[in-house]
């Protein structure tokens, strides 16, 4: 355990560099954009020179590169930036908007593992038969059909047809556990809510994990059928086990390579999924990020990447921590 | 000393589907192992000697199939044979690794890297009820692991596959398969993938073990000096088919088939002083389109019309010595 502290520690040293760099280069691309943030925030045409003047002043909008960047993520760290378009400290906009992605996430990564990972093992398991190539085919689809089009297909039928599910609000219950409606309603066992969560969230989960799952389900397939070929399992079955337990080998392989990508994809999920968020009109980090971006609000948006980075990193970190549990193999 | 067999095979064809065409792997091989000799099938790579020593339990894997044959397991001295060919999967199921069991080639792979060596020795005997539970066969592994003569047995058997040596896993792989005390040992080039002097040492433990538990051992191997080392029999073969069996003493010093002689050129002769190493024109042929006739007769130097059109009859030279190819057919006036 002394070793998985120093690891920890000094994977968390690394975070350091790759941090600044990705703020970095968000701030820079914001920074040399030539338009007036000031003008915008300000009003557009009409703003008065004096608002302006103050913006600029107050928002560090002129001077040194460097200075700014280190003004910028110091008052960041100290949380003394007010959004100028949502007139918010910006970490109380992400904390407030981070539920929001966090239900997104929890209902795509289900769907993830309930459909990704068992269409994975069948095609396995029936190698090259026509239920494999269907199910390769639908992986296919899957990575690569757009979001947006199938997003519009599902709420026509879903919504417009059927009636299903609700494309409004954010279901929000009266009290507050951890702050994610979706977990409270589970504790507190409110099916009422959880309903309502569920018709809200349901479909844009659906349509943020849709890739996910085809991406899971070739990983799954291939890496079965790795373990299915590895000579231990002929070895297994010359040593006569039992199929289930040779299984229980295959299965336990398998799962080395996937929990990598799982790991990466509910990571990368966390970071907001701009399109979805904007198609269902979801409050969320993603669309917290495109909104900062239409007002040139390089300030939020930085912080926001700040965040999303930070969570990228630490799910990593967790896939790493994990990784030693199922391999042994794997020592820090 | 009389021949007790304690597995006969009969005339086993094995072909292998692939996209290329229907590779006919094993072509008619008959041969029968006695009780508690060490029987050796040597050839060179592809011949066919793995897919023999994995019919013997049906454990060809796809798209390989056994088209026909009669393989015979003698479970008692003397007693009624089983025959394989007409097991249910579960029937096999529980001759593999308690009455037949497998030392495959490279032990760095036959282990599952997940678990440890004490698990997986447990979970074989589990699987044929030589222990109640898994617990108990771990406690039982450490006497396994002494019995392989593995260094530090108490620790080893906590330990991972990759915290062992080749050589070391090769024991506990030995370990793993002698744990339900099978009678007969496949070992299948067991040495190959070790370096030579553990080579050595998992022979001395192959040789020790076979007095010491009375096993029955196919050794399968293109090593001739192991060949001449371990075993009692020999059988080579050659594209599929066995081209000559005889006592390991005969083979050496009166080898007949055109083949065995080329081979015996070909790698330094432990009984025979060698002038000069002499290597074998031409190359194995495709087993898809296999050459008619006798199967050796493009590369054989003796090689005769009826070569090229009949297939070589297997003549019995000299009681325990048979050998395929129409030289000796015409010898004896056939």
């Amino acid at each position: 355990m002394a070793n998985l502290r120093r690891f920890i520690i000094r994977r968390l040293i690394t975070f350091i560099p790759t941090l600044i760099g990705v703020t970095f280069i968000v701030f820079i691309i914001a920074a040399v954009i030539p338009a007036n943030p000031a003008r915008v925030w300000a009003g557009g045409q009409k703003a008065s020179p004096q608002v302006i003047k103050k913006l600029e002043e107050e928002y560090h909008l002129k001077g040194n590169l460097l200075e700014r960047y280190y003004w910028l993520i110091y008052k960041l760290f100290t949380n003394q930036i007010v959004s100028p378009r949502t007139h918010h400290y910006v970490w109380e906009d992400l904390a407030y908007r981070f539920p929001v992605t966090l239900q997104l996430t929890i209902i795509a990564f289900i769907y993830i593992l309930l459909l990704g990972i068992p269409l994975g093992i069948v095609a396995a398991l029936k190698r090259d038969s026509w239920i494999d190539t269907t199910i390769r085919i639908l992986a296919l689809i899957g990575v690569s059909t757009p979001v947006f089009w199938l997003a519009y297909l599902l709420i026509f039928l879903f919504f417009t047809q059927l009636h299903w599910i609700t494309l409004a609000g954010t279901p929000v219950p009266p009290y507050s556990i951890t702050g994610v409606p979706l977990i409270d309603a589970l504790l507190k066992l409110d099916f009422k809510t959880l309903g309502q969560i569920l018709s809200r969230y349901s479909l844009p989960g659906f349509i943020l994990g849709f890739m996910g799952i085809g991406v899971t389900a070739r990983i799954v397939r291939n890496s079965f059928l790795d373990a299915m070929s590895a000579d231990f399992v002929e070895y297994a079955k010359a040593r006569g086990l039992k199929k289930l337990r040779i299984y229980r080998h295959v299965l336990r392989n398998a799962l080395v390579p996937v929990v990598t990508v799982l790991g990466l994809m509910f990571g990368g999920l966390l970071g907001g999924a701009p399109i979805t968020e904007r198609i269902f009109g979801l409050p969320g980090i993603g669309n917290y990020m495109l909104q900062s971006i239409y007002q040139y609000d390089y300030l939020a948006l930085t912080g926001a990447v700040f965040f999303i980075a930070l969570i990228y990193l630490t799910a990593n970190l967790v896939v790493d921590i994990l990784y030693a549990f199922i391999d042994p193999r794997v020592r820090y | 000393m009389e021949c007790q067999p304690i597995i006969e095979v009969k005339d086993l064809y094995v072909n292998f589907y692939t996209y290329a065409g229907i590779v006919k792997a094993i072509d008619g091989v008959s041969f029968k192992i006695c009780r508690g000799e060490t029987y050796c099938l040597v050839g060179e790579t592809g011949c066919g000697k793995s897919v023999t020593a994995r019919s013997l339990t049906r454990l060809v894997p796809p798209p390989g199939r056994i088209e026909k044959g009669v393989i015979l397991y003698y479970p008692e001295p003397g007693g009624k044979p089983i025959n394989i060919m007409e097991l249910s999967e579960e029937e096999l199921r529980k001759i593999r690794g308690s009455e037949i069991s497998y030392v495959f080639q490279d032990p760095n792979t036959s282990l599952d890297p997940l678990y440890t060596i004490g698990y997986q020795i447990a979970e074989t005997m589990h699987a044929h009820g030589t222990v109640a539970s898994i617990k108990e066969g771990i406690r039982k592994a450490v006497h396994i692991l002494k019995m392989v003569l593995m260094p530090d047995p108490e620790t080893r058997v906590k330990n991972y596959p990759h915290e062992l040596s080749g050589g070391m896993k090769q024991r506990a792989v030995i370990g793993t398969s002698l744990s339900n005390n099978p009678k007969l040992l496949i070992a299948d080039e067991p040495t190959t993938a070790l370096d030579a002097t553990v080579q050595d040492q998992i022979m001395d433990l192959l040789r020790k073990l076979r007095r010491d538990r009375n096993l029955t051992i196919l050794l399968i191997t293109h090593n001739m000096g192991l060949v001449a080392e371990m075993c009692d029999r020999v059988a080579v073969m050659y594209a599929g088919r066995i081209v000559e069996e005889a006592d390991v003493y005969e083979l050496f010093n009166n080898p007949l088939h055109p083949y065995t002689k080329a081979l015996l050129r070909a790698v330094p002769n432990p009984l025979k002083r060698v002038e000069k190493l002499e290597s074998i024109p031409g190359t194995v042929p495709n087993l898809i389109y296999p050459p008619p006739g006798c199967r050796f007769h493009p590369r054989c130097p003796m090689v005769m019309e009826i070569c090229r059109e009949k297939r070589p009859p297997e003549i019995n030279v000299k009681p325990g010595h048979r050998v395929a190819c129409w030289l000796y057919a015409e010898k004896r006036g056939e």
